[in-house]
């Protein structure tokens, strides 16, 4: 119970866009996630920090504050989120008929344990196969 | 229900009821069809397929509206029905709501499927507009943009496959596998992680996978599928046409992926890596054997394919047969067991719109992925490295360009070979070499500038003012035959900006040498030396010596103080003070082992160098002899360095002071101590000093001072560290 008092509220799209940040460049300055970001759209720096202050407030993220310039990280793995926004009934709904429009390298169901087995197999195969 | 009940016994209400049922065997022709043709073309390449699997589907539809057409009223019998109309009226639903008369006539109840289609094709088509949102959606949320070099590869892959529109690559914390979002804008979205942790080789074969689902307009083709597949929802001829076509398509990108990269190899293991991080991600639940991307793969390795006992000859000759049961049933007018249900292929997709989107999506490698590390000089030794290696930067680096160069117009060109030549760093120029459009360059130079602004709030870019005053400036006060920019001086003034100190001797003329330099008097060629307090990745209190023994205004930066010496090859003229002296000569400036001509400095290092020392070294002819052991013991990497000072007299004690010096005379270890109570086995004192020192030549340099006599000696020497 008290780790679900603890747990850090949904976050916005605005912060979720900067945890994206800093699940994929791990921790981070707050200029080196304004540099990611303002790739994207036209952000200020302040408002880049403001809202990773807010963040860590929330519990959201962690600050290190040992260093001069502050370096932050995601408080929860991407998972984490992930299972947080499905609870979104909207993103449920969508979520899954997305998928049709989507166009990918893989097929959008799972390949099972097994066939990832077989899969393995065939290819160590096909190595020794053609040396 | 009225209004239903009305509409449901009108003539076009029965027309659509026929072609739907006529549509159940005109389907399963066409699939029949389709099979066959597959089966035929089962060697030849995806495309063939593709284009059957297609042009099926699509014919599908266009057979559904024949029929339609040729049974409306007008222009068929089945108008009989009209006699029904006169009774409907007033008659409320309640007849219908009756037990219906016990053999109820498959007349009857054909009305009816023309609303229930209606509602299908309503709840597919909402689906379809709900997909649409959720897509837009996905890339509009929970993304970042991927670190700029990829960006950049992919805009080069993008102009290989000659696309005409811009891609854009985006990491995305929502999808679980690399996918491609978007018709006219198109963007890549890429799971979080999947760049920092595969390698280069196998990211470019997913990009060039997604590249070709661009240049062959899948995802137009996909949004017409899903239209078809809506119409006709309840006939599984469609979604398997719809499926093969899908299969094929992948088949036709990886087709594209292995003729573009030439390695089928090394894109079957890409598949496969990414199905594995996605599993690793979330474990399936449901086991399913026989799945698309094994089929693939075997495909992939085994081009020529094994014809493989295929249920497709089976799978056809079934179609066939519903086909003409189908007809058969329609045409005596029987009922049909009842309303054909999308059967299989309609259960799997529901099933697979029900496994949720947010999946948790692989990002153990993430967190470990540094920022990319800003390239400085870390030392002083870098910096100097620095510049011995790009004495000429703009001959030098235009050599290397090669090809991509060619791709830049001119404005750009001077921008990064001129303008921004000194403080790009190497992972800039690459990207912005890679970039396709003038507009991406645009945008490039504006984030550039943007990145070094100190206060991006403002509109005023401090960072990119001062710069272009110091190329200004250079070029107004540096300027020889050569643009000012171009010349070492504006090179570091650019670079490093105004020098808190400048001692000018322009002029040249007569110059009093420091001790450092070995004191005395000499001639010089016009120099300048730039003093900067701090350098920020190089140092404090840095010293640059610019001469110009050409006279030509075009001054350079050397590290040899002797090097502004007019007199330096003149015998007998501008010597040092140990040299007026007689103690050394002259001819033994040109006898440094680091290459420079300086004189041996007048009591050691210059002050700046080393902390001040008691006592004034001064040199006798009866001092005791001093003599170094520089032994070494290698050690991965670094190398400890025993250095061993030994005096000739037993006598007395003596006061050492020493220092370990790079060849350019930059203080590595410093020490001092004195010999009072370490003597070796021949009776000579021993001062031993441990230094850990890296690979690479050194000089040590000694003054000892007998503390009895007040006599100091100095020396030198150099020694080299495996």
């Amino acid at each position: 119970m008290s780790a679900k008092l603890s747990d850090p509220p949904r976050p916005t799209d605005a912060e979720l866009e900067i945890l994206t940040v800093l699940w994929s460049r791990g921790a981070s300055t707050v200029r080196a996630v304004h540099e990611a970001i303002v790739r994207r759209k036209p952000t200020q720096y302040t408002t880049v920090l403001k809202v990773l202050q807010i963040m860590a407030e929330k519990g959201l993220v962690r600050r290190d504050e040992k260093q001069r310039a502050h370096i932050y990280s995601a408080s929860r793995p991407a998972e984490w989120t992930q299972r947080q926004l499905a609870g979104d009934l909207l993103q449920r709904a969508f979520g899954g008929s997305a998928k049709s429009l989507l166009l990918g390298a893989l097929s959008s169901r799972r390949a099972s344990r097994q066939e990832l087995a077989e899969l393995r197999q065939f290819l160590e195969e096909y190595e020794k196969g053609t040396p | 229900m009225n209004a239903l009940a009305l509409w449901v016994h009108t003539p076009a209400a029965q027309a659509v009821g026929w072609a739907l049922v006529h549509f159940l065997w005109e389907g399963a022709a066409l699939a029949a069809v389709l099979a066959a043709t597959l089966f035929l073309l089962r060697p030849s390449s995806a495309r063939a397929r593709y284009a059957a699997a297609c042009l099926t589907l699509f014919a599908m539809p266009v057979a559904f509206a024949i029929t339609l057409l040729v049974l409306l009223p007008g222009h068929n019998i089945e108008a009989v029905n009209l006699v029904r109309l006169p009774n409907a009226p007033r008659l409320s639903a309640v007849p219908l709501f009756q037990p219906a008369p016990a053999p109820r006539t498959f007349r009857d109840l054909l009305p009816w499927l023309a609303p229930c289609w209606f509602a299908g094709v309503a709840f597919f088509y909402a689906r379809g507009l709900a997909a649409w949102f959720a897509a837009r959606r996905l890339r509009q949320r929970g993304i970042c943009a991927p670190p700029p070099a990829w960006q950049g590869r992919l805009a080069q892959l993008g102009a290989r496959m000659r696309l005409s529109r811009p891609v854009r690559l985006l990491e995305s914390c929502f999808t679980d596998a690399p996918v491609l979002v978007g018709y006219l804008r198109p963007v890549i979205l890429m799971p979080l992680g999947c760049l920092a942790n595969l390698p280069a080789g196998q990211i470019e074969c997913i990009l060039i996978h997604e590249l070709a689902h661009i240049r062959r307009h899948d995802y137009l083709v996909n949004l017409l599928q899903g239209f078809v597949e809506g119409l006709l929802f309840y006939h599984p001829a469609v979604w398997w046409a719809s499926r093969m076509a899908r299969e094929e398509r992948e088949n036709c990108c990886d087709d594209a992926v292995v003729e573009l990269t030439g390695d089928a190899r090394v894109y079957a293991a890409t598949l496969a890596a990414l199905e594995h991080r996605r599993a690793l991600a979330f474990e399936a639940a449901v086991a399913v054997t026989g799945g698309s991307l094994m089929k693939r793969i075997r495909r992939l390795l085994t081009q020529p394919q094994p014809a493989q006992p295929s249920a497709a000859p089976a799978f056809a000759a079934g179609l066939l047969l519903v086909a003409f049961t189908a007809a058969l049933a329609a045409w005596p007018a029987r009922p049909p067991a009842r309303l054909p249900i999308p059967s299989v292929a309609l259960e799997a997709r529901l099933l697979e719109s029900q496994t949720l989107e947010p999946q948790s999506s692989p990002l153990t490698g993430a967190l470990q992925a540094s920022p990319i590390p800003r390239q400085q000089p870390a030392a002083f030794l870098s910096f100097l490295n620095f510049f011995a290696q790009t004495q000429a930067p703009p001959a030098q680096r235009k050599g290397g360009d090669g090809t991509a160069q060619q791709a830049l117009t001119t404005p750009y060109r001077k921008w990064l070979n001129e303008d921004v030549v000194y403080i790009i760093t190497d992972e800039e120029r690459a990207t912005f070499k890679s970039l396709q459009t003038d507009e991406e360059r645009e945008q490039f130079i504006e984030q550039f500038w943007l990145r070094r602004d100190p206060t991006p709030d403002t509109v005023e870019n401090e960072f990119r003012e001062e710069h272009y005053r110091r190329i200004a400036y250079a070029n107004e006060h540096f300027a020889s035959l050569v643009p000012g920019w171009k010349t070492d001086r504006g090179r570091i003034y650019i670079t490093y900006g105004p020098p808190d100190e400048i001692e000018d001797h322009s002029s040249g003329g007569s110059y009093q040498r420091p001790a450092a330099e070995g004191g005395g008097t000499t001639s010089t060629f016009p120099f300048q030396q730039w003093r900067y307090r701090f350098i920020e990745g190089v140092g404090t209190n840095v010293i640059v010596e610019f001469v110009d023994p050409a006279m030509t205004g075009e001054y350079h930066m050397t590290m040899d103080p002797s090097e502004k010496d007019a007199l330096l090859n003149v015998p007998n003229a501008g010597l040092t003070i140990l040299e007026q002296l007689g103690i050394t000569d002259k001819s033994q400036r040109f006898s440094n082992p680091d290459g420079t001509h300086t004189a041996a400095p007048l009591g050691g290092q210059p002050n700046s160098a080393a902390p001040a020392r008691g006592g004034k070294l001064f040199v006798s002819a009866q001092d005791p002899r001093v003599s170094f052991v520089a032994g070494d013991a290698a050690a991965a990497g670094t190398g400890l360095s025993v250095v061993v000072v030994q005096f000739g007299s037993s006598r007395d004690s003596f006061h050492v002071f020493g220092e370990v010096t790079l060849p350019q005379r930059r203080v590595v270890h410093a020490f001092e101590g004195t010999s009072e109570n370490s003597v070796n086995v021949s009776g000579q004192q021993v001062l031993t000093e441990f230094v850990s020192l890296p690979a690479g030549s050194y000089r040590l340099a000694v003054a000892v001072k007998d503390m009895t006599t007040g006599e100091t000696k100095n020396s030198e020497i150099a020694f080299q560290v495996n």
